[in-house]
This record gives structure tokens, C-alpha cells and sequence, in this order.
């Protein structure tokens, strides 16, 4: 007899919440928007996968046959973009601290008399590591072209010797470093980024929206009108006020997945389910942190500025920008705390490396500890529900 | 003068007694630059463990494993018989490489023919792979090197030298030495803190003035506006000497700023920035929505001012959308003063932009005062 009853009080305390957030559109838009316009923001910013044909210049001193090859080849790689020609390095310079160009190659003085004759001339390139990928990327492309040009000159040397073409490869270059990276084979940054950007910019989301609909009780002193319906269940109370957001949310959840994994391809080697296991996870494990912080802080709005702090140094601690590994050892206990570090986790043992999920089974564990976080507090809770203690 | 005096009076006490202005103008610029260079401040990934699978048990193989293991970038942790047990080490996340040698490696070498080094990377961090893939090629030219020259016998070192290497070259990191990643990304951040503290504290207090009931036309009377106007500026241009300057100070940054220029590049940005911020804080309906409408904007605003996503890079919708915010202007003036030392002048396309979306934010503050103020009369 119990169970029916309480399912109907359930029922009315979600129909009074989906009214609540019709009515209060801010608080539905607070929900659906930033999700949706981070989901396409940040695929379609990244789309390119690469950054290619960043602008780069030439300060080339010997204007030589050979220098002036150089030049044609280094444009023709795929991430520079040779955009203008500078009489000197101090010209070159102030272009890039102008943010005309991202490096420069220089070719000195006489440097093809220098090769011929052989004096060993220095070739340069200098690279504007303040914008670190554009720096990487174009020290990449710089580097090889200068392997290649220093290649072409000693082959030209071996065949003038007498050597066979099929000798010359292995003379060049007798180890070659094949690099496999796993599931991510051109180094697509929307795969490496996106994966955990769009979940993080949600998980953010459901904390401050979770804190915000439990304190506007508080404030609009409606929290004793919530808990009469449940009849004094804060447990009933509480679920039913929060499961219609975990319904918008696990519906955002699962866009982004089918947006990522359906129809931008990326990599998914262990198959839909674990990913949409470990986004709802993630969604139910962001709720309970923030009715954690809500009981934890009676004061809507220093737990909303806790929430965001939790929610914006996730993007940093978790570690899939800069690894937790080069970290000072405390913060790389401290992640421990931050949902979107298990969700990380999950992410690379499961849709990136396919691995079994036996082996990342605790970070399914953290997840569920979270959601379940604020159920030794529901005492406190229906106290801070009752009081009406609104703070500024 | 003296009614504009007590209006700012009023404005700063606010700022100072309301415990959430004091938190989002002065708590979270001072505290949150910390953490961020904490959580950054080792710079650069070394000692990426790998581990090493060596088919060929020859001595240039171990040699080859020894070098790698002796960069500064990468640590072999362990050598396994076979590229199973290593994948499985890869799976527990103890290791984010196998450097596999094949067991014709050194037969290879030593018949003239070319050697392969697989070398497989986990691609849960870019910065793992980076890390990995230089170690290995670094090595591997290295012994080229010397691998041909021991076929040149009864040559000089000269000669050697020449015939090896005719062409000599070096890559030159400039204005990040260390090829950081806290060089380069936490500038960014500081001067996206700046805006977005101004930002929360605006919202925070249009919010709260909706909360008390106080009529619109007096939350938006211009009186008011333009003295609290004044007020943030104060309080942001002190905040932001700590932020702008001690922080990076603090945590060994790249620092090569005039300060001359610097102080000439914030009065657009902190103005922009305020303006800006006083005309989103018009839709705040709350105290407490503030969080809820804008804290989230800090990311995307990060991506879009094209310091980590390329700014050539970043598609032409998004790059004019990026414009709309003094962020990506102030973020790429800042890093290019700060990190690369650029004066005035090679920043005057960020200074004057952001002195046009100051007065382009100013005209829009009183076009929404005016539509208030007449909305009101009715």
C-alpha cells in the first residue's frame, strides 16, 4: 500500500518541478542552452581536427636556387602557410609580435655556396611557443624540412660516390621511428579535447542548477510546501524535485554522445553502452555533489560559488589537457574529488583504448559515491528545507 | 560633483560589505590565479613512462633503449618478452608507451638496409605523446649519425662532419624557453579572470537590486550606472596588478611587459570589460542566476580568443562572434605585451579594437538606460 502512494506523491512533486522550470524559463534555459551551445561551439571550432595552414614567414638572406626550394617545400607541408618574405630578422620578429605569423625560417647569407663548398651552414627557425600548439606544430614541419634538406644534399653526395638508389635510403637514415598513436592517428584535437570538454561544460552545468533549484526553495520559502507533498519524505521530496533535471540532463547527456560518437565518428572501441553508462553516471554523480555542497553550505550562494569553482578547476585538475602525472603530488590526490577525473578515466580506458572495463572499474565506483554523497545528510537537509534561512 | 562622489561612495561600500561582490571582485582575483599556476607550474611533462619490448636482444638495441631512457622526456620502466604483456601494462594506465624493437633490428642495421622502431602511444594526453615521440627521433637521429660514419673509413672528422651533416640547423623557442605549458596558457586565464570577476560582480549586484524590488529606472538610472562604472574600475585596475603582474611574477612566468604600455593596454581592456559587463547584467533576474548564466562562458571565451585553438585556425563565424567579447582582444594584447615584450604599437589593432567595443558597449548601456528610463514613464 505504501509503495503506490509514495510513487503518487513522487509523481506530483516532479509535475510541480517541471512546472517550477516552465514557469522560471531562466532556469530552463540555465539548463538546455549552455550545453548545447558548448556542444556545437566546440566541435564545429575544432572541426579541421588539426589546425593546418598556420601563417608563417621566410627571412631567406641567400635567395638562391637551392634557398628558394627550401621555401617552395617548407609551404607545401601541411601545417604552414608561408604568408611573407622579411629582409631581416628583426623585421621578421616584430611581424610576429604583431600576431602576423606563428614562426619564421631563416636561410642565411650565402648558404648554398657554403653547402657546395662545404662549410657546414646553419639554417634556423625560430618558433613563437607563446601560442603553444601553433609553435609545436610549426616546429614539427620546420624540423623535418630541415632533415630533408640536409637528407637531399648528402644523397646527392652518395649517388655522385657511385652508391645504388636502394643503398641510399638506409645510409640517410638507418633507424626510422614508426609512431603509432593508439585510436587517434592523426592527432585529432576535437577527439583528444572534445571528448571531455562537452561532458565537463554539463557536468558544470547540473551542479549549479542542482544548487540553485534546492536554495530557490529556500528563498521563495517554499521548501515546507515541498516537503508537505512528500508528506514529510524528504527522501521523496528530494528525488522527485531533482528527477525531472536528471531527465533534461541525461537527455543532453545522450545528445552529446550520439553528436560525438554517431555523428562526428569519433573513436568508440568499447561500444555505446559504457559511454552512456558513464555519462549518466557522471550526470547522477554532479547531482549529488551539488546537494552535497547545498547541505554542506547553507548559503545558496556561497554554495553556488563553490560549485563553480568545483566545476570550472575540474576542466584543469582532471587532466586531460595537462596530465595529472606532471602535477605536484597533492593536487594529484585532490583530483580524486573531481567528478569529471573518473569520467576522464572512464573515457580513455573505454571508447578510446577499448580496454576491458574490469579495468577501470573503481572510477565507476567514485561516480556512483558522489551520487550517493548527500544521503547521510538528508536529515540536514529537511531542517535547511524547513528553516527558510534565505542568506544574500 | 558631490552627488557623483556619494553615489561612488555608496558603490564601493558595496562592493566591500556585500560578501558576494567582495567574493567575485576582490576573493576570486587574488585567490584563483594561484591555484591555476599551481595546478600548471611544473611547466612540462618528463619522465613519461614507457615501457620497452626488445625482439632483436642485439646491443645496438640496448643502446638504443638506454638512450631513451636517458632523456629527460621518457623513462623505460620495464622490458617485457612480448608486445602482449606491454599492451597489458598500458591497460592498467602504468604505462603510455611501448617502444617495440623487431627482432631483425640489428640485422637489419648491419646489412645496409633501414631499421624500424614501432613506438606505440596512449593518446589520453597529447603531451604523453609528444613527449614519447620526441624521445624516440631525437635518439634515433642521434645514432644515425653516428651509424654513418662508421661506414666512412680513412675520412677526417671533417670531412665526416661535412658529408653527414652539410646543412646545420636549430629550432629556437622563442618567449616560452622552457616550451611551458604554464607560459603559455595561464597569461590567457588571468586576463580572462579580469573579465570575468567584473562580469559576476555586475550581474551580482543588478541581481540583487531585482530582489530588493527596487524599481528599474532606479537600477538603471545613469547616475548610478556610471558611478559604479567608476568604482569596479578602481577596484579592477588594483586587482588587476596582482593578477596582471605579481602572479606571473610569483610563478617565474615569461614577464617582458613595459609597464607603460601594459597600464595603456588595461584602461580600454578594464573599460571594455565593464561596460561590457554592465550591459549583460541588465538581464540578470536574480541574485543567484548570475552563476547559473555566466560562469560557464569562461570556457568557450578561453577557446575562442585563439590561444589554444589557433587564432588562424578558428573558423570565420567564430572568429567574428569572438570579437563581440574584450576577452579575445585583451587575452591576445596581454599575451603578446607580457609573454613577447610587444609595445603599442604592435598591438594597436587589440588597443584600438577594444577602445571601439568600449564605446560600442557604451552606446548600447544607453540605448538600454534610455529604453528603461522611457518604458518606466509610461
Amino acid at each position: 500500500m505504501i509503495c503506490p502512494m509514495l510513487f503518487v506523491r513522487l509523481c506530483r512533486i516532479a509535475g510541480r518541478e517541471c512546472l517550477r522550470m516552465v514557469l522560471m524559463p531562466r532556469y530552463l534555459f540555465g539548463m538546455v542552452l549552455p550545453p548545447l551551445v558548448c556542444y556545437a561551439l566546440f566541435t564545429t571550432l575544432m572541426d579541421a581536427g588539426l589546425p593546418t595552414r598556420l601563417p608563417a614567414g621566410v627571412v631567406d638572406l641567400d635567395n638562391s636556387f637551392t634557398s628558394r626550394q627550401i621555401v617552395r617545400n617548407l609551404d607545401a607541408f601541411q601545417h604552414t602557410d608561408i604568408v611573407a618574405h622579411y629582409p631581416s630578422v628583426a623585421e621578421a620578429d616584430e611581424a610576429m609580435r604583431r600576431g602576423d605569423i606563428y614562426a619564421f625560417y631563416y636561410l642565411p647569407q650565402r648558404m648554398e655556396e657554403e653547402i657546395l663548398s662545404g662549410r657546414q651552414p646553419m639554417v634556423s627557425f625560430y618558433l613563437n611557443y607563446a601560442y603553444l600548439v601553433a609553435g609545436s606544430l610549426l616546429y614539427k614541419d620546420m624540423r623535418t624540412l630541415s632533415e630533408l634538406a640536409d637528407a637531399s644534399v648528402v644523397q646527392a653526395g652518395l649517388y655522385a660516390r657511385g652508391a645504388e638508389v636502394w643503398q641510399v635510403r638506409p645510409l640517410l637514415q638507418p633507424i626510422v621511428v614508426e609512431a603509432h598513436p593508439i585510436h587517434n592517428s592523426w592527432l585529432n584535437y576535437s577527439v583528444y579535447l572534445n571528448n571531455v570538454l562537452l561532458p565537463g561544460v554539463l557536468s558544470l552545468v547540473v551542479l549549479l542548477v542542482t544548487v540553485y533549484s534546492l536554495g530557490m526553495e529556500v528563498k521563495g520559502r517554499s521548501g515546507h510546501r515541498l516537503l508537505c507533498l512528500a508528506k514529510g519524505n524528504v527522501g521523496v521530496a528530494l528525488l522527485g524535485k531533482l528527477l525531472p533535471q536528471t531527465g533534461v540532463f541525461v537527455g543532453l547527456a545522450l545528445i552529446g554522445n550520439v553528436w560525438l560518437y554517431g555523428v562526428l565518428h569519433f573513436p568508440l572501441y568499447s561500444g555505446p553502452l559504457p559511454m552512456i553508462v558513464a555519462s549518466v553516471l557522471l550526470v547522477l554523480a554532479s547531482q549529488g555533489l551539488g546537494v552535497f555542497l547545498f547541505t554542506l553550505v547553507p548559503w545558496m550562494r556561497m554554495a553556488m560559488s563553490i560549485a563553480s569553482l568545483w566545476g570550472v578547476v575540474s576542466f584543469s585538475i582532471s587532466g586531460f589537457t595537462f596530465p595529472a602525472m606532471a602535477m605536484n603530488p597533492a593536487l594529484q590526490a585532490l583530483n580524486n574529488l573531481f567528478p569529471l577525473r573518473h569520467y576522464f578515466l572512464i573515457y580513455t580506458n573505454e571508447a578510446l583504448n577499448g580496454n576491458p572495463t574490469m579495468c577501470i572499474w573503481t572510477a565507476y565506483v567514485a561516480l556512483l559515491c558522489f551520487a550517493l554523497l548527500p544521503l547521510p545528510f538528508v536529515g540536514r537537509l529537511k531542517r535547511m528545507l524547513l528553516s527558510h534561512q534565505y542568506m544574500e | 560633483m558631490s552627488a557623483f562622489l556619494s553615489l561612488l561612495h555608496r558603490e564601493l561600500r558595496r562592493i566591500f560589505h556585500d560578501e558576494g561582490l567582495l567574493i567575485f571582485l576582490l576573493l576570486v582575483p587574488l585567490g584563483y590565479p594561484l591555484l591555476y599556476a599551481f595546478i600548471y607550474t611544473n611547466e612540462v611533462v618528463r619522465e613519461v613512462p614507457a615501457v620497452a619490448v626488445d625482439m632483436s636482444e642485439s646491443s645496438v638495441g640496448r643502446e638504443y633503449l638506454r638512450k631513451v631512457d636517458a632523456t629527460p622526456d621518457v623513462r623505460i620502466v620495464g622490458r617485457m618478452a612480448n608486445m602482449d604483456e606491454a599492451k597489458r601494462m598500458m591497460q592498467k594506465g602504468e604505462v603510455y608507451g611501448i617502444v617495440y624493437l623487431p627482432s631483425d633490428f640489428s640485422v637489419r642495421l648491419h646489412t645496409g638496409r633501414q631499421a624500424h622502431v614501432s613506438l606505440f602511444c596512449d593518446m589520453s594526453g597529447l603531451l604523453y605523446y609528444k613527449a614519447l615521440l620526441m624521445a624516440c627521433t631525437d635518439v634515433s637521429l642521434q645514432m644515425n649519425k653516428e651509424l654513418q660514419t662508421e661506414g666512412l673509413v680513412g675520412l677526417t672528422d671533417r670531412q665526416i662532419a661535412v658529408s653527414t651533416e652539410p646543412v646545420r640547423y636549430e629550432g629556437i623557442a622563442l618567449y616560452n624557453p622552457q616550451i611551458g605549458f604554464a607560459s603559455f596558457l595561464i597569461p590567457a586565464v588571468l586576463v580572462l579572470i579580469v573579465q570575468q570577476t567584473i562580469l559576476l560582480g555586475a550581474g551580482l549586484t543588478v541581481g540583487t537590486d531585482k530582489d530588493r524590488r527596487l524599481p528599474l529606472s532606479v537600477i538603471f538610472s545613469r547616475a548610478v550606472l556610471v558611478a559604479r562604472g567608476v568604482a569596479y574600475f578602481l577596484v579592477a585596475m588594483a586587482t588587476s596588478a596582482w593578477i596582471l603582474v605579481a602572479v606571473p611574477h610569483l610563478f617565474d612566468l615569461p614577464q617582458l611587459a613595459d609597464a607603460v604600455t601594459l597600464l595603456l593596454f588595461m584602461l580600454p581592456y578594464i573599460g571594455a570589460c565593464i561596460l561590457w559587463a554592465l550591459c549583460l547584467a541588465c538581464w540578470v533576474p536574480d541574485r543567484e542566476s548570475v552563476m547559473l548564466m555566466f560562469v560557464f562562458t569562461s570556457v568557450p571565451l578561453l577557446f575562442l580568443s585563439g590561444i589554444s585553438w589557433p587564432g588562424a585556425s578558428v573558423p570565420p563565424f567564430w572568429k567574428a562572434i569572438s570579437y563581440l567579447f574584450p576577452s579575445t582582444l585583451g587575452i591576445n594584447g596581454f599575451v603578446r605585451i607580457n609573454t613577447m615584450g610587444a609595445t603599442l604599437r604592435e598591438v594597436s589593432v587589440e588597443w584600438i579594437g577594444l577602445w571601439g567595443q568600449a564605446f560600442g558597449y557604451f552606446l548600447l548601456l544607453l540605448g538600454i538606460c534610455k529604453y528603461i528610463s522611457v518604458r518606466s514613464g509610461k
